[in-house]
């Protein structure tokens, strides 16, 4: 039985299980959704916003940081292991550039997250993170990169992803809509964003945050009144394409 | 000298065994085997002060379970079901349950208090007696103002051992109508559950049902399996019933998330189909949709995750 396997970290159940890595999975499933997008010049992320009590100061809560000048990442799960594991990859990058005198590579700052993560899961008395990340950003030679780290430490290069709540509804979605033509264009690949994340998101644009990062350009916030904007576009977009869906019926 | 001692030994010898423990020192260990000498000097040992009694009588008096009608504030005379006899009691016990009752049956009718259970203990004190707020532990009871016969109860405050019979009796009174069908909602952790099966092929939450022997309905899910157990207020109901011949069924949902959780309390949903609840629901989708609110306003209070 799990219970006889899962209290210890360091403990293989019989069937080869390590329940406390999956369990910390099921932690990542309780934060808010997260949607990651790579575009030929440009990777967008966007994540649902966590509705904040009355008294709470709206600002501090967010998801989505930059790790240096040309790397963000967005995560989902326990608040406070991502800000340990942020801060950790903060230092690593500014380390790294001192050292070598070269910003970090995407991939380079994923795998030292992913290390760190795998660490965790087999250290006596501690506990893995119970977070997921998506990183993008664009390297030196100009191609976006889009990766997902998961509390185990593995780490894969994604062309879109999401991660959190109801990932599952919007990776299907993601599916079925991502082209690479449509993600071609910088517009369409915010929309396609934006679109994925409303599948889950309840009441629209007011409950989510997007980011870009252009090759070159450091990470853009989006505005709430910017994502309103390209929410409603998005809507007149789909209604238009409707309408002409059912000319061509009729 | 020698014999004096040898008499004392004895005595005790009766009285108590000696045992040596491992470092040699000769402890006193309790026998069953007593003499009049032994009561006596043990009662003299228990002889209570006054204090203690009156420390004691407190006590009871601070843990008994009162029924109050809420709007008079006054104590019940008789026994809940007495005042109010009902053919369908339907107990949702602890906060899912509770949660799944309020979206899906009270939002769908119009439901008039009762009276509510008044109690402390260890785990459970609602500290004003006269005003209840719903984030509190409470235990509220209802009828339907369409159809008095069906009672309902809310119950999410925990119910202490010593306390569940005096509850019972308050509420079912000394001899209960055997004509009643009543059914018991609440929920436990998947790890209580046992099972040969591994429990990673488990689809939790789950929902397991346990009848008394004369229980009218089918169950809407598969009976309890041994050697599962349940324990506290929802068996100490489902006996009482066993007992006096009342149709009960109990529905148990296990499930890995003990707090106010959208996919717990969703998992009653098929409770929905029986024969005792049919009738009580009439928006469903309207229903997920209080019960999404119920939700969300509880989690927003906590920011463990993001």
């Amino acid at each position: 039985m799990a219970s006889q396997y899962d209290r210890a970290i360091t403990v293989f159940s019989p069937d080869g299980h390590l329940f406390q890595v999956e369990y910390a999975q099921e932690a990542v499933k309780k934060g808010s959704t997260v949607v990651g997008i790579r575009g030929t010049d440009i990777v967008v992320l966007g994540v649902e916003k966590k509705s904040v009590a009355k008294l709470q100061d709206e600002r501090i809560v967010r998801k989505i940081c930059a790790l240096d000048d040309h790397v963000c990442m967005a995560f989902a799960g326990l608040t406070a292991d991502a800000r340990v594991v942020i801060s950790r990859a903060r230092v690593e990058c500014q380390s790294h550039k001192l050292t070598v005198e070269d910003p970090v590579t995407v991939e380079y700052i994923t795998r030292f997250i992913a290390t760190l993560k795998q660490k965790y899961t087999q250290s006596n008395g501690r506990r893995p993170f119970g977070i997921s990340a998506l990183i993008v950003g664009f390297d030196n030679d100009g191609i976006s990169r889009l990766y997902q780290t998961d509390p185990s430490g593995t780490y894969h290069a994604w062309k879109a992803n999401a991660i959190g709540r109801s990932a599952k509804t919007v990776r299907e979605f993601l599916e079925k809509n991502y082209t690479e033509d449509a993600v071609a264009n910088d517009s369409e690949a915010i929309k396609l964003a934006i679109r994925a994340l409303l599948e889950v998101v309840q009441s629209g644009g007011k409950n989510i945050e997007l980011a870009i990062i252009r090759r070159k350009q450091p990470l853009k916030m989006f505005s709430a009144k910017e994502i309103e904007l390209q929410v409603n576009e998005t809507g007149k977009k789909e209604e238009e394409a409707k309408k002409k869906k059912s000319k061509k019926t009729a | 000298m020698r014999r004096a001692v040898e008499l004392q030994f004895g005595r005790e010898g009766v009285r108590a065994v000696m045992a040596a423990t491992f470092f040699g020192e000769v402890v006193r260990a309790p026998c069953r085997a007593g003499t009049e000498d032994e009561e006596e000097e043990e009662e003299e040992g228990r002889r209570e002060t006054p204090e203690d009694g009156e420390v004691r009588q407190q006590l009871a008096r601070k843990r008994e379970v009162r029924l109050l009608r809420r709007q008079a504030k006054t104590t019940l005379e008789v026994s809940l079901l007495e005042k109010y006899p009902c053919s369908k009691f339907i107990i949702a016990i602890g906060n899912n349950a509770v949660a799944f009752l309020s979206s899906f049956i009270m939002n769908s009718g119009v439901w008039e208090e009762v009276g509510c259970a008044k109690l402390w203990n260890e785990w459970c004190r609602t500290v004003d007696t006269t005003h209840l707020s719903p984030t509190e532990a409470f235990c509220v009871f209802y009828h339907l103002k369409s159809n008095p016969s069906v009672v309902l109860c809310q119950c999410s405050c925990y119910v202490a051992e010593d306390q569940q019979y005096q509850w019972l009796e308050k509420v079912f009174g000394s001899c209960p109508r055997k004509n009643m069908q009543v059914t018991i909602l609440t929920c436990r952790h998947v790890t209580d559950y046992k099972t040969s099966e591994s429990t990673s092929s488990l689809h939790t939450p789950f929902l397991k049902a346990l009848k008394t022997q004369n229980a009218r309905e089918p169950p809407c899910c598969s009976l309890l399996e041994q050697p599962n157990i349940v324990p506290g207020l929802p068996a100490a109901v489902l006996s009482y019933c066993q007992v006096w011949k009342i149709s009960a069924i109990l529905y148990l949902c296990y499930t890995d998330v003990m707090k106010l959780d959208l996919i717990t309390a969703e998992a009653f949903k098929p409770v929905l189909s029986s024969r005792s609840l049919k009738g009580l629901v009439k928006n469903i989708p309207q229903s997920t949709e209080i019960l999404k609110k119920l939700m969300t306003t509880n989690e927003i209070q906590s920011n463990i995750y993001t």
